[in-house]
């Protein structure tokens, strides 16, 4: 046992690196023999020298409501989370499989309507989500794929079994802190990933530039491709640039790009230049201020007619986002059944549903023990944390709950599982989860690991970067020693 | 490249070199000032001039009742009120990276980035009141790291000749700019009683003259000589003349000399400059006024500053071809203030 480790105390939880107090799980026992064997001083040491180098990087994102464009780096814990090879096998295939449902699902609600004429899902519950886009029924989208991309949140509970807490079928952040994160564990122990069968993350650029070049319109060999952001003062702009960079493609603000006979082009100094594939970074409702939001000054007019008329790609396309809906996110299950006539690999946690009378009824009886979440908002904005709660924000959430129940769903509070995460000069128990990425071109890769993300304060269980969350790098092992 | 690409590399250097001139300014001022003598009794002759070359003399009168060092360094170098302090310019060199990212180095971005973590530190400030020379240095440190690696990082593709543009306009502009603040002193030499060898000495300093000078003139602190070599020396590179033949060299490089009746505006209006300079004498100049004919080259700088922006940027004969759909409210090139930011502001999956 390390001096590392002396003190540290997994607790009631699910601990991923210790299965008791003194016995770290055979996965860690590379890391226990390396990292383990170094001194709080030194260990500390280490951590700060990544830290700076994050700030000198400007690996950084922004901080709203707080003073104008505040930059933070995201806090970055260098122990690394582990997943054995088995384990992540089984993680692969059920997102595999959920993105194929999603996808399905997506192309049946733009176009057939099988699902809900065959009364699996409920026609008021599509219709009323706040990103189904009718403008888009019908549509023929390149290759039938909605989603190319796809962050799906996955925890695990005191049993360490696997969940998957949402899907994030828009514009899903954070690849890049995935990448960053590698790059500061090879920077700060050089030498030990080589000696350790830890499965490399670092061809998600080549596999993302794969993934949007297979959806540009057929008669283009080397297609354009673009990474379009809201600009400089958006929260996720270090990404965007980072992705961009990955790939080898410009990155652009929509002042930068024009429309002309359909087409969408990029204003260079050498004139304008076609783009035939956009990966967008901006919601559905910034895209083009003459079909969504009039007040749009960061998307392009007349990008949807380009789009629907096929000599654009967008990924994701529009209209994604009825499928993370919190509330339709209930009923992937049954999608699963329905389209592929398999049971899901990865469950959903049990979802209580505001729109259902029945259901309801049983949210507001029990809101100090549920987490209640407004459906669709993301980033850990508009939730209720029922054990964490005072008795006057259970009963302002029960107001709006009521006034609007078809925007709340509730779920138990799950025990997410811990991993040690350092704080000062030791190691204390973290509640975690994991974002593994997902991509859908010619076929579907899902990169190895993922981001995992660290409620940093103590007992918290919000991960997101926005309410105080950290990250990891997370390693999945090549194969299991026995 | 992207026609806003293109403008935020030009400013990036452009307001970069800003940083460095300034420091410059600052410290050879204020190292001429304390070995000074007589001369220097009323030192707000030599610190007057340096805002007259930011062009902030009426900003600062606005803050401080007189000129003095002191307060000359402090509006200058770290006030974030003042729009052309070293500080801000360094936060809109950075800025400007920031925006173009992916297309720079990852070691020039740290540069800039670098600099500005530590101007925004309570170090840098504590630097500034307790060793001004170092706070100065380690900016000037900072520029000729980014020199350096543009230089040893950056394909020389339009990257590379934007990048020349913006630091060869700004030093043409700061050049043009220290002369004019000696064009109303005397060009006498001592031992006549009107002669200001101080201040000669400051603009040579200034510009990094000083030793490159001292090896071309025999003739030692001849102010005629001094402002020859400054504006019309075609080897010293922060001199006016070598400036302009950078930038032309970097405008062929990006459109071609091209034959005379396609000639595109800023090819037009640097070529014809730079024959001016090729061919005047300093006779001539003195004949006509130094005032008046730094003038004259302080508007051909600000009409082919203009063209760069016209012709790569905004492109006004492109523009007539779009289709007509709402008139973009963004403006389309570098980073200047901050714009609405509230507007790119939403939640983050």
């Amino acid at each position: 046992m390390s001096s590392l480790f002396n003190d540290y105390q997994p607790g009631s939880f699910f601990d991923e690196m210790f299965s008791t107090p003194d016995a770290a799980r055979e996965h860690y026992a590379g890391i226990m023999g390396s990292i383990g064997t170094l001194t709080p001083p030194e260990y500390a040491a280490r951590q700060r020298t990544a830290d700076a180098v994050f700030l000198r990087q400007g690996v950084t994102f922004t901080v709203y409501g707080d003073d104008q464009g505040t930059e933070r780096i995201f806090p970055f814990d260098l122990m690394p989370r582990i997943i054995p090879h088995k384990e992540w096998e089984r993680v692969e295939s059920g997102l595999i499989q959920r993105i194929t449902a999603l996808n399905m699902f997506l192309d049946d609600v733009y176009h057939g309507q099988k699902i809900i004429n065959d009364g699996i899902v409920p026609r008021e519950l599509v219709e009323s989500a706040s990103h189904f886009r009718p403008e888009f029924m019908g549509v023929k989208v390149p290759h039938g794929i909605y989603i190319h991309i796809c962050g799906t949140d996955l925890v695990r509970d005191g049993k360490g079994d696997y969940y998957v807490l949402e899907d994030n079928a828009r514009c899903p952040s954070g690849a890049s802190y995935m990448l960053e994160n590698r790059n500061a564990m090879k920077r700060t122990f050089p030498g030990l990933l080589q000696s350790l069968p830890v499965r490399p993350v670092d061809a998600y650029g080549s596999m993302l530039r794969e993934t949007l070049a297979h959806l540009a319109p057929p008669s283009v060999i080397d297609p354009n491709i673009v990474v379009l952001t809201p600009g400089v003062f958006n929260s996720a702009y270090f990404e965007h640039c980072y992705l961009a960079k990955q790939m080898g493609v410009p990155i652009v603000e929509g002042r930068d790009l024009v429309l002309k006979n359909d087409r969408i082009f990029m204003r260079t100094t050498k004139g304008l230049k076609q783009v035939h594939v956009i990966y967008r970074r901006i919601d559905d409702d910034f895209l083009d201020p003459l079909v969504f939001r009039k007040d749009s000054l960061l998307g392009v007019p007349g990008l949807v007619k380009a789009y629907q008329s096929g000599h654009v790609a967008l990924a994701n396309s529009i209209g994604t986002g009825v499928a993370d809906d919190k509330a339709v996110y209930a009923l992937v299950p049954k999608m699963i059944k329905y389209y592929l006539d398999q049971d899901p690999i990865l469950p959903n946690v049990p979802t209580y549903l505001g729109v259902d009378p029945k259901e309801c009824e049983y949210i507001l009886a029990n809101l100090p023990n549920l987490v209640v979440k407004a459906v669709n908002e993301s980033g850990g904005y508009g939730m209720l944390m029922g054990p964490h709660s005072t008795k006057e924000e259970q009963e302002k959430f029960a107001e709006r709950i009521r006034a609007n129940p078809r925007n709340y769903i509730a779920q138990p509070v799950l025990q997410l599982s811990r991993h040690p995460v350092f704080q000062g000069d030791h190691f204390e128990g973290r509640h975690i989860d994991l974002r593994p990425y997902v991509l859908y071109g010619d076929r579907i890769h899902v990169v190895p690991g993922g981001l995992t993300r660290v409620a940093l304060k103590k007992g918290s269980l919000v991960v997101n970067s926005s309410q105080g969350g950290g990250s990891k790098d997370t390693w999945v092992l090549w194969d299991d020693q026995e | 490249m992207l026609s806003r690409v293109a403008d935020s590399i030009y400013w990036m250097a452009r307001y970069m070199e800003r940083a460095e001139n300034l420091s410059r300014l600052l410290l050879s001022t204020q190292d001429l000032l304390l070995d000074a003598g007589e001369e220097a009794a009323d030192e707000s002759q030599f610190w007057g001039p340096i805002l007259m070359t930011t062009g902030d003399e009426e900003r600062y009168a606005k803050t401080y009742p007189t000129i003095e060092g002191e307060l000359v360094a402090d509006f200058l170098a770290l006030r974030a009120d003042n729009p052309n302090s070293i500080l801000n310019c360094v936060r809109a060199a950075r800025e400007n990276a920031r925006t173009v990212r992916d297309q720079i180095s990852d070691e020039l971005w740290e540069c800039i980035n670098g600099l500005r973590l530590f101007l925004e530190s309570p170090e840098a400030a504590a630097l500034h009141q307790s060793q001004r020379a170092s706070f100065y240095e380690r900016v000037l440190v900072a520029s000729y790291q980014f020199q350096g690696i543009a230089s040893s990082t950056t394909p020389r593709d339009e990257s590379w000749h934007f990048l020349r543009l913006g630091l060869c306009l700004e030093r043409a502009d700061k050049t043009t700019r220290l002369i004019d603040t000696c064009s109303a002193i005397s060009f006498d030499m001592p031992p006549n009683p009107l002669a200001r060898p101080l201040r000669w000495a400051a603009l040579l300093r200034s510009s990094s003259a000083w030793h490159a000078f001292q090896a071309y003139s025999s003739n030692k602190l001849n102010p005629a000589d001094i402002v020859e070599y400054l504006l019309l020396n075609d080897t010293f590179p922060r001199s006016f003349a070598w400036c302009i033949e950078a930038m032309h060299t970097a405008l062929i490089s990006l459109c071609g000399s091209g034959r005379l009746e396609d000639m595109k505006a800023p090819v037009r209006l640097l070529g014809r400059l730079r024959a001016d300079i090729a061919y005047i004498t300093m006779e001539e100049v003195l004949k006509e006024g130094l005032h008046e004919f730094i003038d004259q080259l302080q508007s051909k700088l600000n009409d082919i500053g203009a063209s760069f922006f016209q012709t790569f940027v905004n492109y006004a004969d492109i523009t007539a071809e779009i289709e007509d759909t709402s008139s973009p409210a963004l403006s389309v090139g570098a980073w200047h203030k901050a714009v609405d930011d509230n507007m790119q502001i939403q939640q983050q999956q």
